[in-house]
């Protein structure tokens, strides 16, 4: 985590122009595929709304939401854009994926079973952190009385040795 | 035979291997004030007849005249053959001894009142002039001074009677045992103890005054006090002070003349002597009178015409003395009585001197008082409320105050109110010697100053008396004078004490310091750091260094007394582990005797400072600990903003896995089924 807060800091002037440089090169990119690919795009573009809505909804810092949705929502969607590559890729034909029920049926719902996942993992993780940190805390008491052992209770202060004296003085 | 009959009961003890001196055998013809002579032989050539002068138990001796001394042979001297520390059975302890020849016609006067069969004065010259003549030019020639020149220190050298030589001089601090009488008049109103070595013309003056008796057959002032003859001598001068109305042969009174002349610039000294014993005769010294008023100082009660006499009678009463400087009387009878300006200026300025002293009036007034004795009289000693002491006096005077169990308070003022100073600045003539002393002093001044542990007075004491035995409560028995025989007889008293206190005390402490040739300063002022593990390791560092520079091993009671000291030493580790292997390996350590070995595993700075960082690493390490603990007693573990994005991250893997599975797993089966 140290890491990106690093890069961060060390440059923000240096990078927000490659950021901006490469978003403008995916636009480009895009917008350049869009004749040749404009029948994905538009399934695409319906089936992930949810996922879209995950990402402009979202307001933690972490910003984990709209992977675990897509993700879901991705899966989903899978089958259907499949038969769209290998099959016929026309703009007819996904329009009429579009229009059959079962494509937004299915690949809301594994969206819905993304949310799921998002909002049910982190208590189940929580309790489960929980169960080990005990055994942890008993491990930390036993390592400190380890340490008093060794070195005396003035360990356990702010400053002074084990005995009356302040070491530190007769070096 | 004569000298077996001599040895009485009980053994002997030995000196040095060689002689041996009977406890049981004393010799009161022979002893001094403060030395008991005792019967000697010399194990290698018991013909010879030796006798023993046993010190006082703690008291300074003069180890320099004893160094020259030794084995000088001189037709004026009693000859010096040895000298030494030696075990004392009667007393229990060790104490100073010297060992003489003995002079084999017995002492010349029993005591200062006595009669004794007077020296005609055609004998004069061979028996009496002539050696002593020879033993002033041989103490001249070795740099010393006598200082106990006597007639009841002086002893016919053969069963003939034809030679006189000069008693000890050694075993008693410098003119201690002297008679006021015999003194010049500046020695003489000193205490005993204050004299000081003094010059070789002191010398000279002690001689006339013996030739005095010696011519006589009798002390001529026997009968008077001291006082009243030191008076005299003010008045009317020494010679006839102490001939008065007695008639002197004449051709003796050019010499008595010379030798007992007031000033001592003026006083025969060795080489007079020996032009006038070659025949060379000289007009007779006349005597300068001290200049009189033309009207009385009334002081006391009493009028002064001369400042020499009204110094002394200020000298013995300070307040009223300061009342008649402060009201101006003083100074006056000075510009108009005695016509001397140039000291009533310097009465004048020590008198606003001390009235410009904004706090303390008191001790300023005392110094002004001394300061103008000094000034009336530059011929006599310090003054200081009621002491007496010339400036080289002061180290034998504090030392046999302190062996006597007096005061030294006084002693200790006359020092920090800087009288020596004084004594210097109202000299008349420039010497360079004053200026050497007066740095010393002021040396001595800041060890008085301070009164952590290795200074104050016990520092004073060893630093201006090179030969004070070392007074420790430890060591006091063993008369240690020389830093080679410490840590040997704190080894013994290690061995009888069975390690009571600390073997560094305030007298050990300032001993070391003032005798040590090496620095042991930074340990000494650690002695009294507040912290327990600190001091400790001063003292064990200073007994190291003191082993080691000396070369002395095999300290074993010393040492383990010195390991059950090293608690706080040891605590002063932090790591446990440590401390324990400390606790074994000290007293392993201890048995060897090896103080040097513990200093370097007590006091290694290394180990100090691995224990510091392995010390600090812990507490880091605790306190850290500490906060997860605190977290996970809290509830905080996995439901705080890390635990959730922990658990976002582990959601989001999830299904990005399964995305990643139903991806893969579609493709494969569109492959297969084309």
């Amino acid at each position: 985590m140290a890491k990106p807060a690093k890069g961060k800091g060390k440059g923000d002037a240096k990078g927000k122009k490659p950021k901006g440089s490469n978003r403008l090169l995916i636009l480009v990119t895009a917008m350049a595929l869009v004749p040749f690919s404009l029948p994905t795009l538009i399934v695409l573009f319906c089936a992930m709304l949810p996922t879209l809505g995950a990402a402009l909804a979202e307001r933690s810092g972490s910003r984990y939401a709209w992977v675990c949705v897509g993700g879901m929502n991705f899966s989903g969607l899978a089958p259907w854009l499949f038969d769209l590559w290998f099959g016929h890729h026309t703009i007819d034909y996904a329009i009429h994926q579009l229009t059959g029920v079962s494509m937004l049926l299915i690949s809301y719902g594994a969206a819905g079973v993304g949310w799921l996942i998002y909002l049910g993992v982190p208590p189940v993780v929580a309790t489960f952190t929980t169960m080990t940190s005990q055994r942890r805390s008993v491990v930390l008491i036993a390592d400190q009385k380890k340490l008093v052992d060794i070195w005396g209770d003035g360990v356990t202060k702010g400053g002074g040795g084990g005995g009356a004296v302040d070491p530190a003085d007769l070096l | 035979m004569a000298n077996e009959q001599q040895k009485g009961p009980g053994p002997s003890v030995p000196l040095r291997e060689r002689y041996l001196v009977y406890p049981g055998a004393p010799l009161p013809d022979f002893s001094t004030p403060t030395a008991q002579a005792f019967v000697a032989e010399d194990r290698r050539d018991a013909k010879r007849q030796y006798f023993a002068l046993v010190a006082r138990p703690g008291f300074p001796t003069r180890i320099n005249c004893m160094r020259f001394l030794k084995g000088v042979e001189c037709p004026g001297l009693m000859t010096m053959a040895e000298w030494g520390v030696m075990d004392w059975p009667p007393a229990n302890r060790k104490v100073m001894v010297v060992v003489y020849e003995k002079p084999l016609g017995g002492r010349v006067m029993a005591s200062m009142t006595s009669d004794f069969r007077r020296v005609e004065e055609v004998d004069m010259v061979r028996k009496v002039i002539a050696p002593m003549t020879e033993a002033l030019k041989k103490l001249r020639a070795l740099g010393i001074t006598h200082r106990n020149i006597r007639p009841t220190n002086m002893f016919w050298a053969t069963p003939e009677r034809d030679r006189i030589v000069l008693g000890d001089c050694a075993i008693s601090p410098p003119a201690f045992d002297q008679p006021a009488i015999v003194e010049p008049l500046d020695s003489g109103q000193c205490v005993p103890a204050g004299r000081g070595n003094g010059a070789y013309t002191d010398d000279s003056y002690a001689f006339g005054a013996s030739m005095v008796m010696l011519l006589q057959g009798r002390n001529l002032v026997a009968k008077q006090e001291d006082a009243a003859v030191i008076r005299n001598k003010m008045v009317n001068g020494s010679y006839s002070a102490l001939v008065g109305e007695n008639r002197m042969p004449v051709q003796m009174i050019e010499v008595l003349r010379g030798l007992l002349c007031d000033d001592a610039a003026q006083r025969w000294h060795v080489e007079a002597l020996e032009l006038w014993l070659a025949g060379r005769r000289l007009s007779p010294l006349i005597s300068k009178n001290e200049k009189r008023a033309a009207r009385g100082f009334n002081f006391g009660g009493k009028d002064y015409v001369t400042a020499r006499e009204l110094s002394a009678a200020f000298s013995r009463n300070f307040e009223a003395a300061a009342q008649v400087v402060l009201d101006g009387r003083l100074e006056l009878w000075l510009r108009r009585s005695l016509d001397q300006q140039d000291k009533a200026t310097a009465v004048s300025d020590a008198m606003h001197a001390a009235v410009a002293v904004a706090t303390e009036k008191k001790p300023a007034f005392d110094y002004m008082v001394s300061k103008v004795c000094m000034i009336l009289d530059t011929t006599a000693p310090i003054r200081f409320k009621g002491l007496n002491f010339l400036p080289d006096g002061l180290g034998n005077l504090l030392a046999v105050t302190v062996v006597e169990g007096g005061d030294v308070k006084l002693i200790a003022e006359a020092i920090l109110r800087s009288v020596t100073k004084a004594w210097v600045e109202t000299r008349e003539s420039y010497n360079p010697d004053n200026s050497i002393m007066e740095n010393a002093f002021n040396s001595q001044k800041i060890f008085l100053e301070r009164t952590t542990i290795g200074n104050g007075v016990e520092r004073l004491l060893y630093e201006m008396n090179d030969s004070m035995p070392c007074l420790s409560p430890h060591v006091v028995d063993e008369c240690v004078m020389d830093i080679r025989d410490l840590l040997p007889a704190l080894n013994n008293a290690a061995r009888k004490n069975e390690g009571k206190g600390w073997p560094v005390e305030r007298h050990i402490a300032a001993f070391i310091a003032a005798r040590s040739n090496f620095d042991v300063d930074r340990a000494i002022y650690e002695l009294s750091d507040g912290n327990p593990a600190r001091s400790v390791l001063a003292m064990l560092n200073i007994l190291a260094i003191l082993q080691w520079r000396l070369g002395q091993g095999g300290m074993t009671s010393l040492a383990g007394w010195v390991a059950g000291l090293t608690g706080p030493a040891i605590n002063s580790y932090n790591n446990r582990e440590t401390r324990k292997q400390l606790e074994k390996e000290i007293p392993r350590i201890a048995k060897d005797g090896n103080l040097v070995e513990m200093a370097r595993v007590l006091d290694n700075p290394e180990a100090r400072s691995l224990d510091q960082q392995g010390f600090d690493q812990a507490k880091d390490d605790w306190a850290r600990m500490q906060r997860e603990i605190k977290n996970i007693e809290a509830g905080q573990i996995g439901t705080d903003d890390e635990g959730v994005k922990t658990a976002q991250q582990i959601a989001s893997l999830i299904s990005v896995t399964i995305a990643f599975i139903t991806t893969t797993l579609l493709l494969i089966s569109r492959f297969f089924n084309g």
